[in-house]
């Protein structure tokens, strides 16, 4: 049961349900949300190919890459978010499509 | 599987024998099933008996306190009031469970239960003796941080949900602080695996000793400053007093769990008080030589050797007596958190950031760096034996 | 059988946290709903013997970013859709018929292309017996301070700079007196 096809298909739902939930959404978080799922369907992929290829480990280091790139993405995210509600007063995505004031 | 309790347990022979007798009657290879029937009772002990240990909290809490400010405390409810945290138990069963008309009503019924979930995951790596473990992870202490980190979670969510502004401020800062107090406790955590060469706590344990001196805490004088700081970032992350902010009874009402009633709150209290016992045991395993007992007690060969005990017996003797030395030190540490809380004034929220940020956190780095030194320069060796062998060479290495 | 037990729970609770991420109307519960799907992910991870892979899956989600989202949500006024100050017709913060339509199209050309991707390896199925798992931290540390250094020291400047951007970002600015 546990193969390489079962590992893929499962990373695959993951990305597809982030990739539904980043273009769905108009809120700023709720797209985060969406990017730590896609995030982490990649590095299901590299733990799953190093294991059920040659076991040499390469692969978890990219995945340990992947969350160390995550949670500085999810602070720096959050952190432009408040920024810009302290701006605008809302986390709409359609509020931030000007250049200027 | 890799559960400690079932390794010590295949040793004897009787479990090779009801192997092979239900192996005989059943028809198949009956280890599996022999294994996770263990594996499930011991759980089952695990869990129940730190319930009692978490209601118990309640009542020793009562009593320390009511000792340090010489009054009687519950003394009707058997003797010495002891079961009064059976009774707290059914009057909470029995209350009303009230849920807010605008709380978030998937939230607040789920915010308890991430505590809940949080404390006992950790459970499984709590080293209680080294045959009695549920689960020697290697990443055990690692394991252990993260799955306590889900109490953080469940404080905000019981906070938010709510829909009260003293729920509100309360959880928010028992969120903040519990994530801002595991940095300093964490980092200090890093530098006694730096000690000891592994995450898994069997292997945490097993680089002391039984005698004081053998501990991580006398190790080096780095080590002994971050007993100090996981001690207080533990008591923070517990939401204990002096940092009990979250329930900061004077200013909040309660807390994160003004609008709990009945057994959900009594979810939130057994989690904290199961919690507290927790974190004093990993202190104990982290700095003061965990389950370990002098002279070769705990693996029962000197009772062999001196005594000419059957084997087994010596090993079920030193498991007790390992036992007794995890569980002492232990609730030493949970006496000193109770007193503590009822010596100690509460601090104010700036003096809380103050103290983890710009103390507890520079410290933590600093011995870090001084671990990672001491154990480049003097070879790993602790401070004792640097002293007892230059003493030595001066005496002249009789 | 354990590891397929964990196996089949980890991938139900990854998949359908996943998919209550999509369709859950309220931010707050999409949240916890993505909690859900992590710890998933921590668990299969496990079923693979990358164990100290699912105890930083759980340290650095559980106890970092959803925390740190939920705080965001709650100082961004909640779950509640925010009206737009400049009068302009706006979709639903949570999405609506129309985005999920877009999003859906998107998804399915998405899904060909990966899955004209994924054909072959789904296709061969490797019956190699794989290696025991056993634990990977030893490993992992040594070829993380020998081959990967480069990318270690670089992923600790990164994290230096996410922490000092981060605090400069959100910081509260004075207020201009004009």
């Amino acid at each position: 049961m546990i193969n390489l096809g079962s590992y893929l298909a499962i990373s695959f739902a993951l990305f597809v349900c982030g990739i539904l939930v980043m273009i769905a959404r108009k809120n700023i978080i709720a797209m985060l949300l969406g990017i730590e799922l896609i995030l982490n369907a990649s590095a299901l992929n590299f733990a799953a190919y190093t294991k059920f290829t040659n076991n040499n480990l390469d692969g978890h280091i990219v995945s340990l890459f992947i969350i160390v790139i995550a949670a500085a993405e999810a602070a720096v995210g959050l952190g432009i978010v408040i920024r810009f509600f302290q701006l605008r007063e809302s986390i709409h995505i359609d509020d931030a499509a000007t250049l200027q004031n | 599987m890799n559960s400690t309790v079932v390794t010590y347990l295949s040793q004897s022979n009787e479990f090779s024998a009801v192997v092979k007798w239900l192996t005989t009657h059943l028809g198949f290879d009956a280890t599996s099933l022999v294994t996770f029937v263990i594996f499930a009772v011991a759980s089952l002990i695990v869990v129940g008996a730190l319930a009692t240990i978490g209601g118990l909290g309640t009542y020793a809490e009562r009593k320390i306190s009511a000792d340090l400010q010489m009054r009687q405390g519950p003394n009707r409810v058997g003797p010495y009031g002891i079961l009064q945290f059976l009774a707290d138990g059914v009057k909470m069963i029995l209350k009303e469970d009230i849920i807010p008309a605008n709380a978030d009503k998937f939230t607040f019924i789920l915010a308890p239960f991430l505590c809940m979930v949080g404390v006992f995951a950790t459970l499984a790596v709590v080293p209680f003796s080294s045959g009695f473990m549920l689960a020697d992870l290697n990443v055990g202490i690692f394991y252990l941080v993260g799955m306590a980190s889900l109490v953080g979670v469940g404080v905000f969510l019981g906070g938010y949900a709510s829909n009260s502004k003293w729920s509100m401020l309360g959880g928010m800062r028992g969120a903040s602080q519990i994530i801002s107090y595991e940095i300093p406790g964490t980092i200090t955590i890093v530098s006694i695996v730096l000690l000891a060469g592994g995450l898994s706590l069997k292997t945490l344990i097993s680089g002391q000793g039984g005698l004081p001196q053998e501990w991580y805490l006398f190790h080096n004088p780095f080590a002994f400053i971050g007993f100090f700081v996981y001690f207080i970032s533990a008591l923070a992350e517990t939401n204990r007093a002096p940092f009990d902010l979250p329930e900061a009874e004077s200013e909040l009402v309660s807390g994160y769990h003004t609008e709990y009633s009945g057994m959900r709150f009594g979810l939130f209290a057994l989690a904290e008080y199961i919690e507290v016992f927790v974190v004093c045991g990993v202190a104990v395993a982290l700095f003061l030589g965990g389950y370990k007992v002098p002279f070769d007690l705990g693996t029962g060969q000197i009772l062999v050797d001196k005594l000419g005990m059957d084997g087994m017996i010596a090993k079920n003797i030193g498991q007790v007596l390992e036992l007794g030395s995890f569980f002492t030190k232990t609730f030493a540490l949970y006496y000193v958190v109770i007193w503590v809380r009822w010596t100690l004034p509460r601090l104010r929220v700036d003096q809380l950031m103050t103290l983890c940020w710009k103390y507890l956190t520079p410290i933590a780095l600093f011995n870090l760096l001084g671990c990672a030194v001491w154990m480049y320069a003097f070879d790993g060796k602790s401070i004792y034996s640097i002293i007892f062998n230059s003493a030595a060479a001066v005496a002249g290495n009789h | 059988m354990f590891t397929n037990t964990l196996f089949l729970l980890s991938a139900l609770v990854t998949l359908g946290g996943a998919v209550a991420v999509v369709y859950s109307q309220n931010l707050m519960h999409a949240c916890i709903y993505l909690l859900a799907s992590l710890f998933g992910v921590a668990g299969l991870y496990a079923c693979i013997g990358a164990d100290f892979l699912a105890a930083t899956q759980l340290v650095v989600y559980a106890g970092g970013v959803v925390i740190l989202m939920l705080f965001a949500i709650m100082l961004t006024g909640g779950t509640g859709n925010n009206i737009n100050r400049y009068g302009l017709e706006k979709v639903a913060a949570m999405g609506n018929k129309k985005t999920y339509f877009f999003a859906g199209i998107t998804a399915v050309i998405f899904s060909l292309v990966i899955l004209k991707i994924l054909a072959n390896v789904l296709k061969a199925q490797p019956a190699s017996v794989l290696a025991a798992n056993e634990p990977t931290v030893e490993r992992l540390g040594t070829i993380l301070a020998t081959d990967h250094i480069l990318a270690f020291e670089i992923s600790s400047i990164l994290l230096l700079g996410a922490l000092i951007g981060a605090a400069v970002i959100s910081r509260p600015r004075k207020e201009r007196h004009d």
